[in-house]
């Protein structure tokens, strides 16, 4: 090394030797700023080659020893792939990216994955420099760009499809990553097929905690029993409140309509149906769901008779809300309006309300009404039994909730109160009575129902279970309540969390699910599997 | 394989930092040919106040190209580059190494990040004319065949093929019939290879003629004329003792 004196700026001079022989090669490992990387930090470092684009050529070779045939089966093979002109591309091991581990299992994960043209144009040399001051060069081998590691969960392609369709509703996005971790678990004793819908589901529970967003909904909307879907019998399009033969639980969520996406296919061309029909709020949900069902329909018929007085007298309920609230929005068709004004009402109630999760209703006469909507709700959404074009509701409705005659509501709202009172046999705590009472007062106050109850299938409203809730839901989770469940159909997990709406029975959906599995437990349910997931049912 | 290698973290610990220099392709040819101890040149650093001036000088020896073809001789690879110094903002870059016997070292991070531009002057442009014209002439020649392609055969008495086979033929002549239990053995000795086998190929390899064959694999195996292995033969389950059967 020289240096040169005598300019104005220093310069020194070093020699530079590129080393033959080497048999180390020079590879760059490239981080991005962003991820803050200190390679002085790390205490322990593995690095190995990610094999995992290997096609395991011997897999179909070696049957049995070196059974699998003979003579020649590799030349064969290769001729017929030759002559197909199957191409397969040489796997290189000097190719393939790297997976760097960090801090053993705990600490981060890198994929560094091989950057082409890096040698095409240009070399790159690497210079370090000697204790003895000059330079030694060393060509660069490859460039791998590193990237970090996801180790959390992520959503899969469909689901991340899912949630960008809801992302205007949704408020609570930490629910999302909570609400698929409890379908895993579920994912256990159920299937996949119910995953979208139960986790749709909570994820309702929360959204419609916000209190904000007016849906025309049925609470049960989307809840779907898995025994039951039928896929391409759902009509979309319309807010139809959908019957379910599920009984709705007391809390009266708004539920989005979830499309069911996971389990159901819908028909494209049932799209185009309802285009013109003048709907409430266009969202994703709210105007494509419809849990179709002739089966829901028919089981929901035979709960008619009663479902149907009670659903009627929801109905008057609501009616008599509408008058008192503005309803300007509502679009449905009559036949349906029963339940859509049940549905508007609701909504209506949580607007007003602005109920949050745990059901307040407890208020008095708005809050009653709508949680014994609510429970009436249960209304089957119909979406097949119905006709679909979805007609609207014209804004007069609010005003003017067509009315039968007083008689009939009467002995509607008695019919359904004495269904009250029957099923309300157990524990029924406070909520059951004040909830009676209610429903006997309100009809007197006002006038009734427009629409009659469309025979096509409220199902039963469910009885409040013998849990008292904060709220005056009507519906408990009792052991009582899932057996009644369990002896009439079998059912899965999930469709029992569905029945026991967190809305409606007040308790977390966590609770929900420990105190589920409890009642489970006691009761010892017997099993089938049908449409390969498991069902519980008694038979007494 | 999935041997991970436990990266040697000694040169990160030490904090060694490492130039990366992008160096052009002639160049880096120039360098691979560096003789002895591998000097190829000098490296200044001029530190002026403001700006850090750095340059490259090419050794004499190694400024003649010889890779080009029949022009090099006139073409001399410029002697005099500078060094343009560049951030290494972006990116966060390490060096590691690999050796044959599959050890990962990480040798140091990247501190200074430089380009080697080569002075411009008249050999330098020389030597990039050369360039382009060995990169724009098409890789796809055009070439005319002398002796076009004819369909048009003359009658010929014999094949040449045909000739061939019949002299190996005679040569070879007629398989003859071993011992019998010699036959066997060399059956199982082939089945203990591969479980299926064509009943030609059992000719080539035990060179028996066929009727004789197929009397004894009639005894000792069995014929599957469905299936997978469409004609095959194979040994009867009581003589054969595959691993991967016994464990099924």
């Amino acid at each position: 090394m020289t240096s040169l004196g005598g300019s104005s700026s220093s310069s020194t001079e070093y020699t530079v030797r590129v080393p033959k022989n080497n048999s180390k090669k020079y590879s760059i490992m490239a981080f991005n700023s962003g991820d803050k990387v200190n390679c002085s930090t790390w205490t322990q470092a593995r690095m190995e080659r990610d094999m995992s684009n290997r096609r395991m050529y011997g897999g179909e070779e070696t049957e049995e020893g070196a059974a699998g045939s003979e003579f020649g089966k590799k030349q064969r093979e290769e001729a017929r792939r030759k002559k197909f002109g199957i191409v397969t591309r040489e796997f290189k091991v000097e190719d393939q990216p790297w997976i760097l581990k960090i801090n053993g299992k705990a600490g981060k994960r890198f994929k560094g994955q091989k950057k082409g043209g890096v040698t095409e144009n240009a070399s790159y040399y690497i210079f370090t420099q000697c204790p003895d001051g000059a330079f030694e060069a060393f060509p660069v081998n490859g460039w791998y760009n590193f990237v970090p590691q996801a180790k959390h969960r992520t959503l899969t392609a469909e689901e991340a499809e899912e949630e960008w369709g809801r992302r205007n509703k949704v408020v609570n996005h930490f629910s999302i990553m909570l609400q698929r971790r409890l379908r895993e678990q579920e994912r256990g004793p159920d299937d996949e097929d119910e995953e979208g819908e139960k986790g749709g589901k909570k994820k309702k529970k929360k959204k419609g905690a916000r209190g904000g967003d007016l849906r025309i909904h049925d609470l049960e909307d989307d809840l779907e029993l898995s025994s039951d879907e039928s896929d391409s019998s759902r009509e979309e399009g319309d807010n139809k409140p959908k019957k379910k033969e599920s009984v709705a639980k007391g809390k009266g969520k708004k539920k989005k309509k979830k499309r069911g996406s996971d389990s159901e296919a819908n028909e494209d061309s049932d799209d185009g149906d309802y285009e013109g029909l003048e709907v409430d709020y266009m969202s994703d949900e709210s105007s494509s769901e419809e849990e179709a069902g002739e089966e829901k329909a028919k089981s929901n018929k035979e709960d008619g008779p009663k479902g149907i007085d009670e659903a009627s007298d929801t109905e008057d309920e609501s009616e008599e809300e509408k008058q008192n609230e503005e309803e300007g929005k509502e679009e449905e068709e009559e036949e349906e309006g029963k339940k859509t004004p049940v549905q508007m009402e609701k909504k209506k109630k949580r607007d007003s309300s602005g109920e949050s999760d745990t059901s307040e209703d407890s208020d008095i006469d708005g809050e009653a009404a709508s949680a014994l909507f609510m429970k009436k709700r249960t209304p089957p959404k119909r979406g097949g039994g119905r006709g679909s074009g979805g007609s609207s509701r014209t804004g007069s409705r609010p005003g003017t909730p067509s009315i039968d005659s007083a008689s009939t509501s009467n002995t509607l709202r008695a019919a359904a109160s004495k269904l009250e009172q029957g099923k309300r046999q157990v524990l029924g705590g406070s909520s059951d009575s004040p909830a009676a009472k209610r429903l006997k007062m309100e009809p007197g106050s006002t006038a009734t129902t427009t629409q009659s109850p469309a025979p096509s299938g409220k199902s039963t409203p469910q009885p409040p279970s013998g849990k008292s809730t904060p709220s005056s839901s009507d519906v408990q989770l009792t052991e009582e309540a899932v057996r009644r469940y369990l002896i009439r159909k079998p059912m899965t997990t999930k469709d029992l969390l569905k029945k026991f709406q967190t809305k409606r029975t007040g308790l977390s959906s966590e609770q929900t699910v420990n105190v589920l599995a409890q009642i489970l437990k006691r009761l010892n349910p017997e099993r089938k599997n049908v449409n390969d997931k498991m069902h519980f049912y008694l038979t007494e | 394989m999935s041997e991970k290698s436990e990266v040697d973290l000694t040169g990160a610990k030490k904090n060694t930092g490492v130039w990366l220099v992008k160096v052009p392709k002639y160049l880096a040819q120039q360098w691979s040919k560096a003789s002895g101890k591998g000097e190829v040149g000098k490296l200044k650093i001029g530190k002026k106040p403001g700006k850090t001036d750095v340059s490259f000088t090419l050794n004499e020896d190694l400024t003649c190209l010889s890779a080009l073809g029949e022009k090099t001789e006139l073409v001399q690879a410029p002697q005099e580059h500078s060094m343009l110094m560049l951030s290494v903002g972006g990116q966060t870059l390490a060096v590691f190494t690999e050796t044959t016997a599959d050890e990962i070292s990480l040798e140091g991070m990247v501190v200074q990040r430089a380009e080697c531009r080569p002075a411009v002057n008249e050999s330098y442009v020389k030597l990039k004319k050369l360039q382009m014209e060995v990169s724009t002439k098409p890789k796809r020649l055009t070439e005319q065949i002398a002796r076009p392609v004819t369909n048009n055969f003359k009658p010929v008495s014999n094949h040449v093929a045909n000739v061939e086979y019949e002299k190996k033929k005679r040569t070879e002549g007629r398989m003859v019939r071993a011992d019998r239990q010699q036959v066997m053995d060399m059956l199982f000795s082939a089945f203990e290879k591969h479980q299926y086998y064509n009943i030609k190929h059992l000719v080539e390899v035990t060179k028996q003629p066929v009727t004789y064959l197929k009397e004894i694999l009639r005894e000792i195996g069995l014929y599957n004329a469905k299936g997978t292995h469409k004609s095959t033969w194979e040994l009867k389950p009581e003589y054969r003792h595959y691993h991967g059967e016994e464990a099924n």
